[in-house]
């Protein structure tokens, strides 16, 4: 192993990069979802 | 469906399939880090959510001023929609660098001057949302929204700036000179691909929110009626 370098570390970015995915995701879920509702509100 | 509408949802999709194709690059054809090796590549992640978080609490700063000066609705609604999009950048922000953090640093938080104020700016901006939700009256919640927003924004430049103004763990901001040719790309198209989605959740959430003061201004008269309507005399 060399000094001071990382080694692997591929968990780390996965799990950055799916956290990102799923945040996102699940906003724009619930922006879709409080949208449809205020103009089923709306609509009513 | 209005002609904006559509150009908005085409602003969505491109800036998905972009951040599809820049986290590609990112994950799989970006030169491998020397002293990180591979967990640098949530660099390509974590940058474009701080630069468009940051850009987002910008717009909101902006979209206050609009709001004391003119008093419409929509300076209001696109107010709190680039505070909420922000928010939800910096807690993804906070949590991505704390993931680096581990393998780097050896810990996932520390009190660094770059950590605490970013940790701040949320609890800042989280605070004017959590504020305005205590106001019933929707010119008061627009001006209340609008003021707490120019006061949180103070912590802004402060991110920016404190790893320069202080001895901060976080390293000071990189140029494309700085970095490898083949970091660049990736970075630009993920940063441009965030940018456009943040404009798509933005005008979302102002679309949402003028929905909902409509539908306030409808069940407002609905509401006043039995006590002071003109049907009781």
């Amino acid at each position: 192993m060399s000094e001071g370098v990382i080694i692997g570390g591929w968990n780390y970015v996965i799990a950055a990069y799916a956290i990102t995915g799923a945040g996102l995701v699940g906003y724009v879920w619930s922006l879709i979802a409080r949208l449809r509702k205020s103009h089923n509100r709306e609509e009513d | 469906m209005s002609q904006r509408m559509t150009r908005i949802h085409i602003f969505g999709l491109v800036g998905l399939l972009m951040l599809l194709v820049g986290s590609f690059m990112g994950l799989f054809l970006a030169p491998q880090e020397r002293y990180m090796g591979d967990v640098q590549r949530i660099m390509y992640v974590h940058l474009p959510t701080a630069w468009n978080g940051m850009l987002c609490y910008t717009f909101a700063f902006g979209f206050a001023i609009a709001s004391i000066w003119q008093h419409k609705p929509k300076w209001d609604a696109l107010t709190v929609g680039a505070i909420e999009v922000g928010v939800l950048l910096n807690a993804l922000l906070l949590i991505q660098g704390s993931i680096w953090a581990r393998p780097t640093w050896g810990v996932w938080w520390d009190w660094d001057v770059r950590l605490t104020t970013s940790l701040i700016m949320l609890l800042l901006f989280a605070g004017v949302l959590a504020l305005r939700s205590f106001v019933q009256d929707p010119e008061r919640r627009a001006v209340w929204t609008a003021i707490a927003t120019l006061v949180a924004f103070v912590d802004v430049p402060l991110v920016y700036f404190c790893v320069r103004w202080w001895r901060s763990l976080h390293q000071v901001q990189s140029t494309p000179e700085t970095v490898s040719a083949g970091m660049v790309w990736p970075l630009r198209i993920n940063s441009i691909a965030l940018l456009l989605l943040v404009i798509w959740m933005v005008a979302q959430r102002a679309r949402l929110e003028l929905i909902r003061r409509r539908n306030e201004q409808v069940d407002e008269p609905a509401k006043m009626a039995p006590v002071g309507g003109l049907e009781n005399v």
